[in-house]
Order: C-alpha cells, then sequence, then structure tokens
C-alpha cells in the first residue's frame, strides 16, 4: 500500500498563490486541500468616500487581466445607483471592449498557461521550438485581441475611455473598419488553432463530477454584458439579488471567502456560459463546440479551457457583427473630450458582467453627493474555489493509485483549468514534495 | 579643410560655424534661439549648443555654442560628454527658471521643443499640458472638469487628456516647485477648491497629497474661502 504526500505551494501558470496538499496513508485519502494564502487586497475599503467619477479607475487596478470587466461592472453599478444612461451605440462599444478582453484572456489561458500541459512541458517556452507555427497563430490572436481593447478603450490594460454614461472618446469608423477586416482575417487561424488543440485534447483529464454552473443568461445573446443570473439547477435570479446566489462564507484554509448556492459549490466561468447559454453560441464557436463534444451540460472542469476556446470563437464572431451594427447606424458625434453631466444622488447599484474568469459583481452605495459609502464585489475566482476542493475531494481517490507525479499534474492541471487569477500577479515557483 | 567630430573627420569650409558641419553630417546639436528665420544672423543667445572644443597642446578644454563657434583646421569638437551634458542641463535650468510656465495657454504646447529637451535632460520641470492636445478648446479646467495636468510630470504624452479624460496624475507631481505653484494657481483662478484638488490628488498617491498640501500653504493658495 502507498503513502503519499502531495504539497504543491503556489501552483505556477495560474495568476496568484494556491497551494495543494494531498495526504494519503495505505491508499486511503486522509486530506485533501485546496488553500489560498493570498493576502486580502481590501478594495472595497479604500473605494470608501470617493466619488462615484473615481472608482471605475481604481477598481479596474483589481486585475491587470481583467481591468477592463471591472471597469464595466464597476460602471454598470454606478449608473445603477445613480440611474445613469448610457446610449444603444455605447453598450455595443463596451460589448466590443469586453470581446477584447475575454479575447485576450482566454489565448493567453488557453496558449501559453493551458497549452504546455497538453504537450506535457513545463511551459510555454518550449512551444516555441517545438511548435513555432502554432505559437504564431497563438500570438497573432493575443495581438489582435489587444488590439481590440486599444481600439475601443485607448490601452490594452486600464481602459481610460470609460466612464461614467457611455465613453470619453469613441473610436472613429476607419478605426472600426480595420478592426473588422482584422477580426475576418482571424477566423482561418482560428480554426487552425482549434483543430491544433483537437489534436492534442486527449491529454485532457476525463473527469466528471456533477455540480451548479451560475453565469449571466439573456435572452437575445450570449450574455456577457448584460442580463439576469442563471443557474444549472435552474432557477433565474435578477442580478439585484446576487447576493441570494453567492451565499459568502469563510474556510479557514483560504484568505479569499467561498461561495455556494443549491449545492455544496458552484462554477463559474467560460465553462458555466456554455452550459447556460449554449444556444445562444455563435455559428462557428457553435461547430468548435461540436468538434471538441462539448455540450451542454458538460460537467467535466478540464472542458473549461476548450469553452475558453469555444467563447474566442463566439467573440470574433460577435465583434465582427457589433462593428457591422455600429458602423451601419453611424457612429454618433459626441464631440471632444466628452464627460457627460450627471447629478450626484444617493443610491445603491449592483453591476454584474461576465469577465474571462466568470460572473463578477460590484455592489456600492453612494451618498448624496455622489461618495461611496459602502462596496462589495464578489470576484470569479473566489466562487470557483470551493468547486475546486470539492472536484479535488472527488478526483483524488480516482486517481490516487498513479504516484505522486501523475497526481500532481493531474490536480494542477485542475486548477489550471479553472484559469483562477488569485491575487493579480503571476508566480512562477517550482514544485515541492512534503515526504 | 578638416576638423574631427566625436573622433570622426569631416571636411569643411572656410566660414563655417561648428553647427553646420555637424547638421550636415546628420550629428545632433541642440539648438533654441537658432532657426531658420535666424540662420544668417547667429543670435547666439541660449546656449544650449554647447559643445566641447578640445583643448590643442596644452590647452584646457572649452565649451563654446557650436552654433556660433567658426571652424579652423584641425579643430576637434566632442559634442557628447557628461561635461557638455551636465552644462546644457543647467542652461535648461536656467531658461526654465526664467520661463512663465502656462503650457495651457501656449501656443505651441503637445509640440513643444523646450518641453522636449527638458525631457531629453531628465529635467522634471515641464507639465502633462506641455503634451496636451486639448490646451486650445478642450481643456477641462475651463470646463470645470478638474484636471492635474498642470501639476503632473509630462512623459506620458497626455494619454488621458488624448483619450478625452482628466489627468489624475499617475506619473506624480512635478517636483519644480515653480511649476507646483504655477499649476495651483491655475486651479485657483479656474474656481477649484483645495480639497477638490487634494482629493483628485489622492487617487494615486498620498504622498503627492502631503506635498500639494505643503506647498498651498506654504504659499496660502487655495484657501476654502477664496476659491469657494
Ligand atoms: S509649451 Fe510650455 S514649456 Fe513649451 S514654450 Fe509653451 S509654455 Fe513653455
Ligand atoms: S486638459 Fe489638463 S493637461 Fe490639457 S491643458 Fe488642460 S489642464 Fe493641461
Ligand atoms: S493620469 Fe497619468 S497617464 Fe493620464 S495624463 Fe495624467 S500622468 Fe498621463
Ligand atoms: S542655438 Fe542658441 S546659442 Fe546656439
Amino acid at each position: 500500500m502507498t503513502n503519499l504526500n502531495v504539497n504543491v505551494e503556489h501552483v505556477t501558470r495560474v495568476e496568484g498563490h494556491g497551494n495543494i496538499l494531498v495526504d494519503a496513508k495505505e491508499g486511503k485519502l486522509e486530506r485533501v486541500m485546496w488553500e489560498i494564502p493570498e493576502a486580502p487586497r481590501y478594495f472595497e475599503a479604500f473605494v470608501k468616500g470617493k466619488p462615484y467619477t473615481q472608482l471605475a479607475q481604481i477598481t479596474a487596478r483589481i486585475c491587470g487581466i481583467c481591468s477592463i470587466g471591472h471597469a464595466l461592472t464597476s460602471l454598470k453599478a454606478t449608473e445603477d445607483a445613480l440611474d445613469i444612461e448610457v446610449s444603444e451605440q455605447d453598450v455595443k462599444l463596451r460589448e466590443l471592449a469586453l470581446h477584447g478582453e475575454n479575447m485576450q484572456s482566454h489565448v493567453l489561458h488557453v496558449g501559453y498557461l493551458a497549452l504546455p500541459d497538453l504537450v506535457g512541458e513545463g511551459s510555454v517556452i518550449p512551444l516555441a521550438t517545438s511548435h513555432p507555427e502554432e505559437l504564431k497563430k497563438v500570438i497573432s490572436l493575443h495581438k489582435l485581441a489587444n488590439e481590440l481593447s486599444r481600439v475601443t478603450c485607448g490601452r490594452t490594460t486600464h481602459p481610460r475611455r470609460l466612464i461614467p454614461g457611455g465613453f470619453s472618446k469613441l473610436p472613429s469608423p476607419l478605426e472600426l473598419e480595420n478592426m473588422k477586416t482584422k477580426l475576418e482575417g482571424s477566423v482561418p487561424v482560428l480554426h487552425e488553432v482549434a483543430s491544433f488543440v483537437k489534436g492534442l485534447s486527449s491529454a485532457l483529464p476525463d473527469f466528471e463530477r456533477e455540480t451548479e454552473f451560475i453565469s449571466l443568461t439573456h435572452d437575445d445573446e450570449y450574455a456577457f454584458y448584460d442580463g439576469k443570473i442563471a443557474s444549472t439547477d435552474g432557477d433565474i435570479t435578477p442580478v439585484d439579488d446576487y447576493l441570494s446566489v453567492t451565499n459568502e462564507y469563510v474556510v479557514p484554509q483560504s484568505t479569499a471567502k467561498y461561495t455556494k448556492n443549491n449545492r455544496e459549490s458552484y462554477m463559474v466561468g467560460a465553462l458555466a456560459r456554455l452550459n447556460n447559454n449554449y444556444d445562444l453560441l455563435s455559428p462557428l464557436a457553435k461547430e468548435v463546440a461540436e468538434d471538441f463534444g462539448l455540450s451542454p451540460v458538460c460537467h467535466n472542469p478540464y472542458m473549461n479551457t476548450i469553452a475558453q476556446l469555444v467563447e474566442v470563437v463566439h467573440s470574433v464572431e460577435d465583434s465582427i457583427n457589433l462593428i457591422d451594427d455600429i458602423l451601419d447606424k453611424g457612429i454618433e458625434e459626441q464631440g471632444l473630450n466628452h464627460q457627460p453631466d450627471i447629478e450626484p444622488k444617493a443610491g445603491t447599484g449592483v453591476g454584474a458582467v461576465e469577465v474571462p474568469r466568470g460572473i463578477l459583481f460590484h455592489e456600492y452605495t453612494y451618498d448624496d453627493e455622489g461618495r461611496c459609502t459602502k462596496a462589495n464585489c464578489i470576484i470569479p475566482t473566489n466562487q470557483n474555489h470551493g468547486n475546486i476542493q470539492h472536484d479535488m475531494e472527488s478526483l483524488v481517490p480516482q486517481i490516487l493509485d498513479q504516484g505522486e507525479d501523475k497526481v500532481e499534474l493531474i490536480l494542477e492541471m485542475l486548477v489550471r483549468a479553472y484559469d483562477p487569477c488569485i491575487s493579480c500577479s503571476t508566480h512562477y515557483v517550482d514544485v515541492k514534495f512534503k515526504r | 579643410m578638416k576638423i574631427t567630430i566625436d573622433g570622426k573627420e569631416f571636411s569643411c569650409k572656410p566660414g563655417q560655424k561648428v553647427y553646420d558641419v555637424a547638421e550636415e553630417n546628420d550629428i545632433y546639436i541642440p539648438t533654441l534661439c537658432l532657426n531658420k528665420l535666424n540662420h544668417e544672423e547667429r543670435p547666439a543667445g541660449c546656449r544650449i549648443c554647447l559643445v566641447e572644443l578640445v583643448g590643442q597642446g596644452n590647452a584646457e578644454p572649452k565649451l563654446e555654442s557650436s552654433c556660433s563657434l567658426p571652424v579652423h583646421d584641425g579643430m576637434e569638437i566632442s559634442t557628447k560628454n557628461k561635461v557638455v551634458y551636465d552644462e546644457r542641463r543647467e542652461v535648461l535650468e536656467l531658461l526654465l527658471s526664467e520661463h512663465e510656465q502656462d503650457c495651457r495657454n501656449c501656443g505651441i504646447s503637445g509640440d513643444c521643443y523646450f518641453a522636449d529637451l527638458c525631457f531629453e535632460y531628465d529635467i522634471d520641470g515641464v507639465s502633462v499640458c506641455s503634451e496636451c492636445p486639448n490646451r486650445k478648446d478642450g481643456c477641462f479646467l475651463a470646463r470645470d472638469i478638474l484636471c492635474l495636468g498642470p501639476v503632473t510630470h509630462a512623459g506620458c504624452n497626455a494619454f488621458c487628456t488624448r483619450n478625452g479624460d482628466p489627468c489624475e496624475s499617475c506619473f506624480g507631481v512635478l517636483s519644480n516647485k515653480d511649476v507646483l505653484v504655477f499649476g495651483l494657481e491655475a486651479f485657483g483662478e479656474n474656481g477649484f477648491t483645495r480639497d477638490q484638488v487634494l482629493e483628485a490628488a489622492k487617487v494615486f498617491s498620498y504622498e503627492e497629497v502631503r506635498v500639494l498640501e505643503e506647498l498651498m500653504d506654504e504659499y496660502d493658495l487655495l484657501n476654502k474661502e477664496v476659491s469657494e
């Protein structure tokens, strides 16, 4: 009978710190634990007292990857609280910005962080010699995604043009047309990357555990920017009642709060969105999903990476349509340095947006001068921690006989499949064993 | 006739100035008072075009304004060394101290060679306004929107104001007191209060807030009563 001790301190190729602990004695699992030792960030405390104009700029700094998502969620909460209108055109442009970020983050995860596992490498660097052509394609997609963010937000990270009520500066029709041409040009590249990943996808562990998937949902579109909260267990909740879904609680092994809804845990992210909104995927995205045999409800968390790939295709296709739409109607002039007139007032508002790693909530209360008196942010990765823990508990007994190295790899791959953004900084640390 | 500039030999004609030989051969020397219109007269007043005339025999090296220094055969010139750099920097600092820096209302800001030189010589003296395209119609201060451009270290090419948003001073406030005071006065003239300015500065750093606060006290600027 084997004793098994896995202690992965700081899983690599994820954002931030997370540890995996597995102890087994004589074939019996004694302990498995997903620990989050990351220091708390206190953003909610330091936006207190700040005027509504600053909140999106400040909270965007929660994350260097989903800064657009944070800015938009923050703006939606503020706009909800202060009853600020946003034009249809500006909503479309925001959706474009979100697609840019979603593509950027997914390509980064699928191409640079998850792919090495599939080809059996420790990082993306060896791929430059083993798969140079494929890697070039991945890089070209990453670049394209960044450009979409830049055209809509002024820069790729930490958007500047997104402000309460709309945009301080709009992209020019020419910029959008150029963007569209490039997006169209990327479709064949997407197909090539998808078939490359398809060829490797047998390396994804075949593991299933029934769980609940939570994401936004919308009648007319694959929800990213707007919608209600949907669960694969069937219930639909208005965004204002998000607390009845997230039910945060504290666990001793983590500095991050855990969440649960109908079951002991739930999952958010690309797979959750796809499970809830599959029918609204763009035609090409659906084709890719079918190609991978990915259909709702998929309970294999490792397929989150594939769901991300499908979403990249969706984002490209939907961005092309959005640009067509905006250009057809013609961009409305708004003058140089547009800063809408807003009357501050007291109120509370909630914003929910699907960011790359899942559903993100911001809730703010403002006083009558438009100063924030209370803030709450619930980040996707936190909502996934509980599910990761339960996946591990169910997965480890099934793979216990495969030896430390294999167990460690499969568990690390599991964590990486969730694409967690544990803090907002990447740490590459060697794996350690506790014996 | 030949002269050596930065170790390379170039032919030249009698009566030419060192600056002209350098220019013909794509050697960059900054100029301020010399321009297309006064090319013949050579006012030679700013001294930013200083170069080092390497001493021959026992002679000490000398700093000379290249725009007015006539060539002579066998002359040796250095345009890039620490002494030249430091001296030019000093020239710029002197010019800056006499320069009423109101980039917001200056016709050439956004395209200001003087501001560019200040960057090049690492002088913490020009504000975001010097790079800002909004000074004519779009300036936020004139629209009652507080923009920290006037007190903020330039270098971002006025990224935010170019994108339609006021500057929040992420580059930090200038260390040049004169310019800071000028900027704070501009806030006062446009009706902003001390608290508003301090709050805006808080977005990126509390240290900046302290610097501004001390200056306001020292120069009695932006007093609540006055501005409100
Ligand atoms: S832009 Fe500013 S630094 Fe340049 S000349 Fe005008 S006031 Fe002086
Ligand atoms: S908008 Fe701001 S940076 Fe631009 S000139 Fe006005 S104060 Fe200066
Ligand atoms: S906030 Fe920073 S980037 Fe923006 S204009 Fe000011 S100094 Fe430049
Ligand atoms: S350019 Fe002004 S002294 Fe030569």
